[in-house]
């Protein structure tokens, strides 16, 4: 398309221009985060990594982030372990009604976050009363709502690793004597493997990242760590919090990459 | 409308020349061909004749307009592109007048051009369709309408006929070459496929790695080509390994002393003949022969052709009328006769 | 869709492995959300939580109460101004990063934009407090550099909400319009450039009209999420800009009213369902 034209150059500073907002803010919480002083100044008298050891020290921060951390875990395997047997039945075993529970199964997404929150939470209360069986303010009870919530991405990305790979495979090893069971395990595994790690990294940022459906679920004295940086964000604002927001831009930005190796991103949205 | 001239055009990507050192004088009318295979630079060169690349030196000419360093919308071209690139959304009335809208043309000027356009390729009664409900073939006369409403100064074709099946391509390549006769405008298409190029081209230019191979006519590409990969390319060639030892004389690596036409230096080099210029004797004349065995007989209906292979081992073809008793068969051991003046040499 | 050995005969074995996925959406997302439909309908009681009637008082108070009334207006009025500006800004860069030739750019832009958006909200919403506060950085730079003499209220204001806002919808849009776009062929942009119309003329006249649906599907989308967002208008509005998503969790985990939470809960699921579905069908139309 030519060479660098005027308009071209004006083009490109506008794309650079909105990418830069879109960064900024990050970067600007990296930043801020070896900020010397407690009160944040700009421009900066110095810098410190003495944040982010007073993070770790802080009850809430190291609490919000094991709890993130298991739930993220638990959340992940649940998910991979209903969402890749469901991705298998949609997209391998025809039935009536494919779609529409394909549809139903990824509508974790389509769901407002904080109607989804509220309705789970009153769900439990109301479960609890019903079998005295308590969810609400439980582990358990947090695990299966991040379950929700990372399903879609499993299902997705499953069923587009499976939409591509080649049946003729499957179909070989058929000929060749292996029974149902054995064709997953030697062949569709493999090939699926890639989608589903992307499947479980995405399963993880999902359910480490969110905070409207933690809100409500989460009991007295225990918190996740998107909770304990909200709950601190409403009093102060100062390099503590940014070092711990680093850390988990660290985290989710790490779990990116590596599903990039195995899942070309830019094919599943 | 004027013809075109490329002059020591070069297009480099990174280290690798896509298109090398060109220079090409299009004249005003002419159809010219850009043959050769993939990868040839024939279509990075269109593409340059276009304004969609930039060349990194050398200049193009619209007559006496340069318009090397001018962005594609004010070169006034016209394009066909392979796919047709017809606008999905806009109806084929639509299309065609695309180009006029930027002209500032009054509307029942713009009304009356497009309804001409269509008009010349026979597609009036299409107005109002959908470029969707349309044939390939259909769909191609649009993009020639399309192109030519805004009376460009060139005419040009991206591989026009590739999307087409056999049948529609000969008819549709015809139908084109009348069209833009008709206009009298200069154009230029490429095509990897040398029969469409020969059938239909004024002159053909003949592409390779970059660089331009010869540029001629059909004929003289066939008769005179000179370059080995153009004698190849066009038609089917029979190569004698060997060395020009003198003016006209020609030693084979078996040693046998050949005679051709034609001027060479010394050095390397491989007589050449086509196949339907030799004949399968019982003994050959001496200069312009050769010892063959038969390796393979192929009947084709009008034509025979004759695998042979000589003692120094080259493949060489032969083609004739199919005859009928006393026609050579396999294993035989014979002599490939040809006229002097239709043999040449090339590197 | 694949057809293999397996599938001549309805196994309904195979497809029972979609089970377990169902049931656990079905009790705990769809009978959760069946829920508080019905409780949108009761009525509040300080005594006994709810008193089981069955009317529409809570939807009617939704709508015609004034402060419920500002509620809405708000929430509709940011989220329509976030929405187009979104859409304008991310229209340059799908275009931009559909058209781009190199595939490794290609990735890390995607991995850029979707960066920001995998961080969740409390985080994003962080790094805005940083930048707009009263000593933040936007201040800091600006009474630096002298264009100011006092520090500027640019947060607990509309415009930082809608700000922070276009920053959480930005990476939706743009990856959304930039799929839309990589069907759109590059020899239809050099047509209409060859027919004499720029560079720019072209993305209007040609490229824009072909992503169009794209265009309303992502602008839907985009609606929908600002509608629903909860800690940007928190923490970066502030206690004075009252907007749905935080109405919703007053109502139910402080005031403890679960059934006019669960209206305006409704409300909000409505409208979403309905862009939702009016995004998928435009998103659906193809020319190609």
């Amino acid at each position: 398309m030519g060479g660098l034209s005027l308009g071209r150059l004006a083009f490109l500073s506008l794309v650079v221009a909105i990418f830069a907002f879109v960064i900024a803010p990050l970067l600007t919480i990296v930043w801020v985060s070896f900020f010397s002083e407690k009160i944040l100044a700009f421009p900066p008298t110095g810098y410190t990594v003495t944040w982010y050891a007073r993070a770790s020290e802080m009850a809430d921060f190291y609490n919000g982030f094991v709890m993130s951390l298991k739930v993220g875990v638990c959340a992940t395997l649940a998910s991979l372990a209903i969402g890749v047997p469901a991705a298998l039945a949609i997209e391998r075993f025809p039935f009536p009604g494919r779609e529409t529970i394909r549809q139903v199964l990824l509508s974790p997404m389509y769901v407002p976050a904080i109607v989804a929150g509220a309705a789970v939470y009153i769900y439990f209360i109301e479960l609890e009363i019903l079998t005295t069986f308590q969810l609400a303010a439980t582990f358990s009870g947090l695990v299966i709502a991040h379950t929700l919530v990372a399903l879609p991405w499993t299902l997705r990305l499953v069923c587009a690793s499976l939409v591509s790979a080649n049946t003729v495979s499957e179909e070989a090893a058929r000929s060749l004597g292996a029974n149902a069971l054995q064709t997953f395990f030697y062949v569709t595994l493999p090939i699926i493997r890639p989608g589903m790690i992307a499947a479980a990294m995405f399963s993880f940022i999902a359910s480490f990242s969110d905070l409207e459906k933690s809100l409500f679920l989460v009991g007295p004295g225990k918190t996740t760590l998107p909770i304990a940086i909200l709950n601190y964000l409403e009093w102060s604002l100062d390099p503590t919090i940014a070092a711990v927001a680093t850390v988990q831009i660290l985290i989710i930005g790490t779990a990116l990459i590596v599903s990039d190796r195995f899942v070309k991103l830019g094919k599943v949205f | 409308m004027a013809g075109v001239t490329l002059n020591n055009i070069r297009k480099t990507y990174g280290t690798l020349p896509a298109v090398d050192d060109v220079s090409l004088d299009i004249r005003d009318g002419e159809l010219l061909a850009l043959l050769g295979p993939s990868g040839c630079g024939k279509t990075t060169t269109l593409r340059m004749i276009a304004g969609f690349v930039a060349p990194t030196s050398g200049t193009v000419k619209f007559g006496e307009r340069d318009v090397t360093r001018l962005p594609v919308h004010k070169r006034n071209v016209g394009m066909v592109f392979q796919g047709y690139a017809l606008f999905p959304h806009l109806t084929v009335a639509k299309n065609v007048e695309f180009g006029l809208r930027v002209r500032g043309w009054d509307k029942p000027k713009i009304a009356a051009r497009v309804i001409e356009m269509l008009r010349w390729v026979q597609m009036e009664s299409m107005a109002e369709r959908s470029p969707r409900a349309l044939s390939g073939g259909q769909q191609q006369r649009v993009a020639l309408a399309r192109a030519m409403a805004n009376h460009p100064d060139v005419l040009l074709l991206d591989e026009p006929f590739s999307a087409l099946d056999a049948k529609l391509r000969t008819q549709m390549r015809t139908e084109i070459r009348e069209l833009q006769r008709q206009a009298g405008i200069t154009s230029v298409f490429v095509t990897h496929d040398q029969e469409e190029a020969m059938a239909i081209a004024d002159r053909i230019g003949v592409m390779s790695h970059g660089k331009l191979e010869q540029l001629g006519s059909a004929e003289d590409l066939y008769k005179r080509p000179v370059s080995r990969f153009v004698a190849g390319f066009i038609g089917k060639c029979n190569f004698i390994e060997g060395r020009v030892t003198g003016p006209g004389r020609f030693e084979a690596t078996n040693g046998s002393m050949l005679q051709f036409t034609g001027a060479h230096a010394g050095g390397a080099a491989a007589l050449c003949f086509r196949p339907e210029h030799a004949v399968l004797t019982q003994s050959g004349t001496p200069g312009n022969s050769m010892p063959v065995t038969v390796k393979a007989v192929t009947y084709l209906g009008p034509v025979t052709e004759y695998d042979l292979v000589s003692e120094a081992g080259d493949r060489l073809l032969v083609s004739a009328s199919s005859s009928g008793e006393g026609a050579p068969k396999e294993g035989d051991k014979l002599s490939v006769d040809w006229r002097i003046g239709d043999a040449f040499v090339v590197d | 869709m694949s057809a293999g050995g397996m599938r001549e005969d309805r196994n309904w074995g195979g497809s029972a492995l979609v089970l377990p996925a169902l049931v656990l959406v079905a009790a705990f997302l769809l009978a959760p959300l069946a829920l508080i439909l019905r409780y949108s309908f009761d009525k509040y009681d300080p005594v006994k939580l709810m008193l089981g009637v069955f009317s529409p008082g809570n939807y009617v108070l939704a709508v015609a109460d004034p402060f419920y009334q500002k509620v809405l207006t708000t929430t509709a009025g940011i989220a329509a101004l976030s929405t187009v500006i979104v859409m304008l800004l991310a229209f340059p860069v799908a275009y931009y990063i559909s058209r781009l030739e190199s595939q490794r750019l290609r990735g890390w832009l995607i991995i850029l934009t979707m960066l920001p958006l995998l961080l969740g909200n409390a985080v994003r919403s962080a790094a805005w407090m940083i930048v707009m506060g009263t000593k933040g950085v936007a201040n800091s730079m600006m009474l630096g550099a002298g264009l100011i003499e006092e520090p500027i209220k640019i947060l607990y204001t509309q415009t930082a909400v809608v700000i922070a806002l276009v920053s959480v919808l930005l990476p939706f849009a743009i990856i959304t319009l930039q799929s839309v776009m990589d069907s759109i062929p590059t020899s239809l942009e050099e047509a209409g450039q060859s027919l004499g119309h720029s560079p720019l003329r072209t993305v209007f006249g040609v490229v824009l009209p072909l992503a169009m649906p794209g265009v309303v599907a992502a602008a839907a989308i985009s609606f929908a999420l600002a509608m629903n967002a909860y800690a940007t208008p928190v923490l970066i509005g502030g206690p004075t800009i009252k907007m749905m998503g935080p109405a919703v969790y007053d109502q139910i985990a402080k005031a403890n009213n679960w059934p006019f939470g669960s209206t305006l809960a409704c409300i909000l699921m409505l409208a979403t369902l309905l862009l939702t579905v009016l995004s998928t069908r435009f998103l659906s139309r193809k020319y190609f």
